[in-house]
This record gives structure tokens, C-alpha cells and sequence, in this order.
């Protein structure tokens, strides 16, 4: 029997091969559906400076167009040098748009705001920023492209209808160390590869402090997961708590409802989302 | 027949559920196999219509004989090749009831069919929930040798390469839609069909990108010996050539007697195992 061992090399990658796969693969798509480029949203963490660099490797930085939507609160010039030094060696446009002002103009018109509720303010963000890049997309006849990786995406660690919304997400299936490991691979300079994640929904969010663990490890415990290991094999393995994996497992499990069509009761013949099947560009 | 045949692999991508467009293709790709002096031309699993069809499979499917094979006949008769192609066959009794087939064309007309045994609903895999399973394994007598005609998963399964070559096949086609992750098991195990077969093997896979899935390529003419006679690209679209010779079976055949050496009783044992796993 071949035993799963969960170290650091389960997660290694032929990155030659990934790169390729992500270059076709955006080509491939904006191709078929007639799109002249994409539209993303750059932070300058780590996942959209790699969407983006990958995207202008695969179309040209032309087709590429990248926005930038700080707001006032959360705003770092860190991450705005890292979008700028990313967008000048890959080539694509970068915008920067202020969404404070819509921010502020949906918070006064929002008769249930509570000023002490900053996930949900948190999450309004997210889903501003997500009107901004479909104007742009609808505008330009281009696509929105996603930046999720699959370690956020597994734990629901995102915005419904806010970060997530795309059209397409080429870097969904890589856990985020593997994301890491792709930007050093394509040539990101490490400052940007390895700086911590932040989802910056509000000042001094922090991925790995919400989330409770690193990422070292969370990848490794939802690669287990995937790999249909059980919960007591991934925590003796990786010598952790079994508690930590059960939590980890129950919080994937239960955040299916953010990666997947809203769900409905079945009353036709076909049903949008459960046996209503099409390929996506036929 | 011919002791030497020359085997062109049509290495393609298709667009899904267009059958005008993939049918094009293929007939520009036959007259250039044809230039380059191919008798016989395979194209990939469902090549017809593209593989990740889903719910459109109902309205991609047709009987064999059928519109598109009649129209392909005229070409393999007008180009003298023999053709191997995969597309959806639809029952003439029940038109809801569908297989995945591999349909072999000839100069002289169609030629017959196989019906894909073992149907992969794992993974990304559904064919299960549109395809019945086929019965038989026929081989097929042609001017161009004894034909077996094998899809894709099936070479999983050692028994239907292993009956193709007891009832006599020489040459196994298996035609391919194999996404890039599964690339590692093709690789061993068609070359493990031909050598513990003795038997030559022709594997021709789908290119592009269907709903994120990346077909891998890697076509190949493989011989007895499990040398690798001509092979495509990986990941492009490609079309080469190869030639097979038939006197090398009995060579091979001398060399590792695996035929010889079969032992029947392992087979009562193997489906009693089979029955009760």
C-alpha cells in the first residue's frame, strides 16, 4: 500500500509545465469567447501580481489591464510599489482607483450600517471593487480574471460575490504556497512572493492570524484533504491536533455555498446547477 | 494484404459540438496524410464532436452508418486511406441510448465499429451517465492487416488488448481523450499493451483545452518490442507518420513468447476472484 506522506514535496511543482498549462489556458479561453483581453484586480499581494504577470506572459501585457482599488482605510504603499514594479517589468496598464468615495456613498445610503461590524463593511469592499472591474471588463470587452488560489477558495476565505467574482480563476487548483512558488518561478521578486497574505479587508488583516494557522501547514492539511486522508492520519502526521484538521475539514465543508451556483429546489426538467449540464464555451 | 503499412496520427483539437468544423479538419488532415503516403489515418477519441460534450452529447449523436461516417467514406474512398475516428453513435432502436465508438472507414466502404467497454465516471469523468457500455471486441480483416479497435480507458484493462490480439488483431488502435494529469499512466501503459501483446499499437490522443481540462497529446506508433516508432508533440496539434512492418510480430513473438506462455486455467481463477472482490 502506497502511504500519502505529507512534507513540503507533495506540494512541489513541475513549474515549467504550470506555467504552461496557466499561459494556454488564459489564451486559450479569451480565444474562444471572442474577449480582446482581461480586466483584474491588483493588490499587490502575492496571488494578483501573479495572475497578472502570468496573464501579460500569456497575452501580452497590452491585453492586460490591471486596477488597483485602494480605499482609505486598508490603503499601503507597499503593495502599491510592489503592483507598480510588477506591471513595469511584465508590461501590463495599471489604473488606481480610489473607492473610498463609493464606499462612503454606500455606507450613508445604508440604513442598517453598524459602524462596529467590519466584516460586513469589510466584505462591501470587496464587492465595490468587483462593480469597478466588471464596469471595465463590460467597457473594453474583456473578461474579469479571478486571482483566488485554492487554499482560500477550499476555506471559503473570501468574499461571495466580492474577490472571487470572475470569469476565469487560472490559479484556482494551486494551493497558495504552490502560488508561491509560481511567482518566483516567473520571475516576481521575492519581497512579493513571500510577503504574508492579507485580505485587507479591514487594517491589519492578517490571512494567517484570521485563518489561525500558516499556510505551511493549511496547505498541507487540505492537500490531505483532498487526498480523501482522514482527519486523525493528517494531525499524527503532521503532529498538530486533530482538533485543528476536524476545524479545518468542517470549515471546507461548509463553505460550499460561496464556490458554487446559489443552490435551488428542483421543480423542472433541467436544473440550472444540478443536472443542467454545458460545457462553458461551446 | 500489406506486410508494410503506413500509419499517419491525427493529432487534433476539436471545437465542441461542431461537427462542420472538426469534420473539415479531418479531411484536410487526411489529404495530407495521404501526401505523405499514410493508408491508414486515426483520429482521437470523439474527435467528431470534442470530448467534454456534456448534455450536448444528444444532439452530437448519430447512427453508424450514419450522415457523417457516409460522408467521411466517400473521403477515405476518393483518398484510397483507411480511417479511424471516435464520435458519438446513437442507437437506431432507442435514440437516447448512446455509445462512445470508434468507427473504422475503409476504401471500400465502412468497415465496423467498436463500442468503448470500460466508460471512466471518476474524477472528471462522466461517461457513465450518457454512454451505455458496448459487449464486444471485434477484429477486423482488412487490406491493411487485423485491426483492433480499443478507447482510451480501456487500455487500463489488459484483457481487452489481450482478446484483440487472441482473436488475432496485429495492430491496435487505441484512440485517446486523456487530460494532461493521466499523461504518466498512457505513457506505461500502452507500451505495456504492445510488449506483453506482441502486437503493434497505435495511440492517438486529443490537443486543446476543453472546460479547463488540457488533453496532453503524446501520440505514437508503438512496436512489439515496445520501441517507439514515430511520435507527435505533446500539447500541440500534430500528425505523424510511422511505418509497421507485420513480419516483426513474428520476431517479437520469438523473442518473448508471451502468447506461447499464456496460461488459461488463470483466467476461471481471475473471474471467480473478479466475481467475489
Amino acid at each position: 500500500m502506497i502511504t500519502l506522506e505529507l512534507e513540503d514535496s507533495v506540494l512541489k511543482l513541475d513549474l515549467p509545465s504550470v506555467e504552461a498549462k496557466i499561459k494556454r489556458f488564459i489564451k486559450d479561453y479569451i480565444e474562444k469567447c471572442g474577449a480582446k483581453g482581461v480586466v483584474l484586480g491588483v493588490s499587490g499581494g502575492v496571488d494578483s501580481c501573479t495572475t497578472a504577470a502570468i496573464a501579460s506572459l500569456s497575452l501580452g501585457g497590452e491585453k492586460v489591464l490591471g486596477l488597483m482599488l485602494p480605499e482609505e482605510e486598508t490603503i499601503n504603499k507597499v503593495d502599491i510599489q510592489h503592483a507598480r514594479s510588477v506591471a513595469k517589468k511584465f508590461g501590463f496598464n495599471l489604473e488606481t482607483i480610489d473607492i473610498s468615495p463609493t464606499l462612503r456613498a454606500c455606507i450613508n445610503s445604508l440604513p442598517v450600517y453598524d459602524k462596529t461590524d467590519k466584516l460586513s463593511k469589510g466584505n462591501l469592499k470587496a464587492r465595490i471593487r468587483m462593480v469597478y472591474l466588471y464596469y471595465y471588463a463590460n467597457r473594453l470587452h474583456r473578461i474579469v480574471c479571478g486571482s483566488s488560489d485554492k487554499s482560500e477558495t477550499m476555506m471559503g476565505y473570501f468574499t461571495k460575490w466580492g474577490d472571487a467574482a470572475a470569469d476565469i480563476t487560472p490559479l484556482m487548483d494551486l494551493y497558495k504556497t504552490q502560488v508561491r512558488q509560481l511567482a518566483l518561478h516567473i520571475g516576481l521578486p521575492p519581497e512579493i512572493a513571500t510577503k504574508p497574505s492579507t485580505p485587507a479587508l479591514w487594517p491589519g488583516h492578517l490571512a494567517e492570524e484570521e485563518l489561525g494557522v500558516k499556510y505551511e501547514t493549511l496547505d498541507l492539511i487540505l492537500y490531505g484533504l483532498e487526498h480523501f486522508m482522514t482527519t486523525e492520519e493528517i494531525a499524527h502526521q503532521l503532529n498538530i491536533s486533530t482538533r485543528l484538521v476536524e476545524d479545518i475539514k468542517r470549515r471546507w465543508q461548509t463553505m460550499e455555498h460561496k464556490r458554487r451556483l446559489p443552490l435551488t429546489t428542483k421543480l423542472g426538467y433541467r436544473t440550472i446547477g444540478a443536472d443542467f449540464r454545458l460545457p462553458y464555451t461551446a | 494484404m500489406l506486410e508494410e503499412v503506413s500509419i499517419a496520427l491525427s493529432q487534433i483539437s476539436c471545437r465542441i459540438g461542431d461537427k462542420k468544423y472538426n469534420l473539415d479538419k479531418m479531411r484536410e488532415q487526411i489529404k495530407q496524410a495521404k501526401k505523405n503516403g499514410a493508408s491508414l489515418v486515426i483520429f482521437p477519441e470523439l474527435a467528431l464532436t470534442g470530448y467534454t460534450l456534456k448534455d450536448l452529447v444528444y444532439e452530437s449523436a448519430e447512427p453508424i452508418p450514419g450522415p457523417s461516417t457516409n460522408l467521411l467514406t466517400e473521403v477515405a474512398k476518393k483518398e484510397n486511406v483507411h480511417i479511424v475516428l471516435g464520435m458519438v453513435e446513437q442507437s437506431e432502436k432507442a435514440g437516447a441510448v448512446l455509445y462512445n465508438t470508434a468507427v473504422l472507414l475503409s476504401p471500400k466502404g465502412f468497415v465496423g465499429k467498436y463500442q468503448k467497454l470500460y466508460l471512466p465516471t471518476h474524477s472528471v469523468f462522466e461517461e457513465k451517465r450518457y454512454f451505455r457500455l458496448g459487449y464486444n471486441l471485434p477484429v477486423f480483416d482488412t487490406d491493411i492487416g487485423k485491426l483492433g479497435l480499443i478507447i482510451c480507458y480501456d487500455v487500463f484493462f489488459p484483457e481487452t488488448a489481450r482478446l484483440l490480439r487472441l482473436k488475432g488483431a496485429q495492430l491496435i488502435v487505441c484512440i485517446s481523450a486523456s487530460p494532461a494529469v493521466r499523461r504518466k499512466f498512457f505513457e506505461v501503459l500502452t507500451v505495456a499493451r504492445a510488449i506483453e501483446n506482441t502486437v503493434f499499437l497505435a495511440y492517438v490522443n486529443l490537443v486543446g483545452i476543453e472546460d479547463g481540462l488540457q488533453f496532453w497529446g503524446g501520440s505514437r506508433l508503438i512496436a512489439p518490442n515496445g520501441s517507439i516508432i514515430s511520435q507527435a508533440k505533446y500539447d500541440d496539434e500534430d500528425l505523424v507518420a510511422g511505418k509497421i512492418n507485420y513480419a516483426d510480430l513474428k520476431r517479437t513473438e520469438t523473442f518473448v513468447p508471451t502468447l506461447r506462455d499464456l496460461r488459461p486455467e488463470l483466467f476461471d481463477s481471475l473471474k471467480w476472484q473478479l466475481e467475489n472482490l
